[in-house]
């Protein structure tokens, strides 16, 4: 095989997500009515914004070859943290702040801050106690949900301060603020992934821990960074949840995390670690949407949503099975 | 010549300076006896063939070297200064260091990043450390190229590559990052005949820049293709010590076996 075509099969292969986004996006054009529309396009990014951002988080660890299993959980407890103190009806305390605009930086400071508390507490307890990231994490994935309904009695708040709810509502080229935060977190993580030494390492921990461990690369040390970024990120999508509902109620965002792992799967993240790049998972996540929003369209029971995500996940899986084989050939 | 004596070591004739001698090195398991007290040394770009059977105590005293085990009694001296490694990262900052078969590279990524592994090229942008790429390559592709390496892509994920090449990516690292002395163990135990002789190749080119070689193996034919000297433990003990050319594998046979005692050359 030449350079040449063997260099364009590894970039399809590399990014063979997006050409499957593409792919699906020019399909539901042309056969979904009503769905080629910018607006259509921008709600796609619209909604996939909180499951974007709480992807990243996932794949961090995944990629680091461990596990999150807490970010729903800990997505909802930062929510209703945000709803219980700045919404004023409901539970809502109905905090106010002079000036009004200080609330943002303080309701963002205070979900990120949970979301690094528990972050941290994972990753301690994983890298101390060398316990499996699956176990303690699913701990948390039920705890901090427990908390969510303990701290809110399984009642809801409603009515988030609007200086907040802004981020929801202004839009800049036709979309709102929140989805531009998710974008803008797929950039900065990506490329803190793909060029920074810290980036570098957790895809090396993921391929071989021994190995940058004997190089000298701080292991431990990496892996409680990414834990808590997780858990850091999983806080923020809890804020952009807080302010798409406009508030939080003690079940917010269940099932976020299955659709999460679809995602970071459907991105092209391998659960064994050390495979995978974050733009893919952002495709992973659009694809998602996408799909969703074709079912909206066509008028099918949302409940097929869930029938489809699962056979894509069960896709994802053979398609990545599919891809190994191709690049042992072509090694 | 027999090691075991202490006097005699680092005064043995026509050998190179020494770069690490060990002297009457014990180490006990309770009341077992792993290694009763070894003595030889390794000079600079001499390479050492390390032999014995299974249980000799050629692991242990690996482990020794290159850190991550303390020997009860007797001591190192590693370019004319004592020296004890508490861990591998000791060793290694030291310029001590294991090869193992696949423990040292990541396959998941490019030949570049494992080159760099954890010492890798940066540049500010922003106050943020940023890779380096074009540096890095650029020292990459100096350093394989002086060693006669061949890899057609640096940019190819480890993974694709052979048991040679990732040999050739270690043994390159090491001597890129000031590397004195490394220790194979059992180099060639997953290579086709071509790639082992490339990898003696390498060895010799290894030591050629004042490196010293010790390789742990149990293949005889190649301990008398790459090294200078034989080391035969036995039984936590040096059974024999002999240059290359002044003994034969038959005798080196005997001297693993234990049938004939230590340093017997054939006759003549």
């Amino acid at each position: 095989m030449n350079p040449r075509t063997r260099q364009v099969l590894e970039f399809v292969l590399d990014n063979l997500v997006w050409f499957m986004l593409v792919f699906v996006l020019v399909i539901f054009s042309i056969f979904v009515p009503n769905y080629f529309q910018l607006g259509i396009f921008a709600n796609i990014i619209e909604a996939s914004s909180v499951l974007g951002v709480m992807s990243i988080g996932l794949a961090l660890v995944i990629i680091a070859g461990h596990m999150d299993l807490s970010v729903e959980s800990v997505a909802a407890l930062s929510a209703m943290a945000v709803g219980i103190l700045f919404c004023s009806s409901g539970i809502g305390l109905g905090i106010q702040l002079r000036p009004e605009w200080l609330m943002v930086p303080v309701s963002l400071l205070i979900a990120v801050l949970v979301g690094g508390i528990i972050g941290a507490s994972n990753g301690f307890l994983v890298v101390r106690l060398k316990m499996s990231a699956f176990i303690i994490t699913l701990a948390s994935y039920i705890w901090v949900r427990g908390l969510v309904l303990v701290i809110s009695g399984g009642r809801s708040a409603q009515d988030l301060a609007p200086a907040i709810r802004w981020f929801g509502i202004q839009r800049l080229l036709g979309l709102p603020l929140t989805a531009w935060i998710a974008i803008a977190c797929f950039v900065v993580f990506s490329l803190i992934m793909a060029r920074t030494p810290f980036g570098r390492h957790l895809v090396m921990i993921g391929g071989n821990e021994t190995a940058t461990f004997r190089a000298g690369i701080r292991v431990n040390r990496n892996l409680v960074i990414a834990f808590i970024l997780a858990g850091a990120i999983a806080g923020l999508a809890g804020w952009l949840l807080a302010i798409r509902t406009s508030g939080a109620t003690a079940n917010l965002g269940v099932g976020l995390l299955f659709n999460a792992f679809a995602a970071v799967v459907i991105g092209g993240v391998s659960l064994k670690g050390g495979v995978g790049t974050l733009p893919g998972v952002y495709a992973g996540v659009l694809l998602l949407s996408a799909i969703n929003t074709a079912i909206n369209l066509m008028g099918l029971p949302a409940n097929f949503t869930q029938v489809i995500h699962g056979l894509l996940v069960l896709a994802a899986v053979l398609l990545d099975a599919f891809k190994q084989t191709i690049r042992q050939r072509l090694a | 010549m027999i090691g075991a004596q202490p006097g005699m070591i680092g005064a043995q004739p026509g050998m190179s300076e020494p770069l690490l001698v060990l002297d009457n090195v014990a180490k006990n398991y309770g009341a077992i006896e792993a290694l009763k007290g070894i003595s030889f040394s390794i000079g600079k770009g001499e390479v050492v063939a390390l032999l014995g059977d299974n249980g000799a105590g050629k692991s242990t005293l690996v482990k020794i070297i290159a850190g991550g085990l303390e020997p009860t009694s007797g001591r190192m001296l590693f370019e004319g200064k004592e020296f004890l490694a508490r861990s591998p990262a000791e060793a290694k900052a030291a310029g001590i260091e294991t090869v193992y078969q696949d423990l040292s590279l990541c396959t998941n990524v490019d030949v570049v990043a494992n080159f760099f592994m954890g010492r890798e090229i940066t540049r500010k942008v922003l106050g943020v450390p940023v890779l380096d790429e074009r540096a890095m390559e650029l020292v990459v592709q100096k350093a394989l190229a002086s060693a006669g390496t061949r890899i057609p892509s640096l940019r190819t994920n480890v993974e694709h590559l052979s048991g040679g090449q990732r040999q050739a990516i270690e043994l390159n690292r090491f001597v890129h990052f000031g590397g004195k002395l490394v220790l194979l163990d059992e180099p060639f135990a997953a290579l086709g005949v071509e790639q082992t002789r490339r990898g003696l190749d390498m060895i010799r080119q290894v030591a050629s820049q004042g490196i010293g070689v010790v390789i742990i193996t149990h293949i005889m034919q190649q301990a008398f293709q790459v090294a200078d000297r034989i080391v035969v433990i036995r039984q936590g003990v040096v059974a024999g010590d002999v240059a290359r050319n002044k003994t034969s594998p038959d005798a080196v046979i005997n001297m693993i076996t234990g049938e004939t005692l230590a340093g017997a050359g054939p006759a003549g």
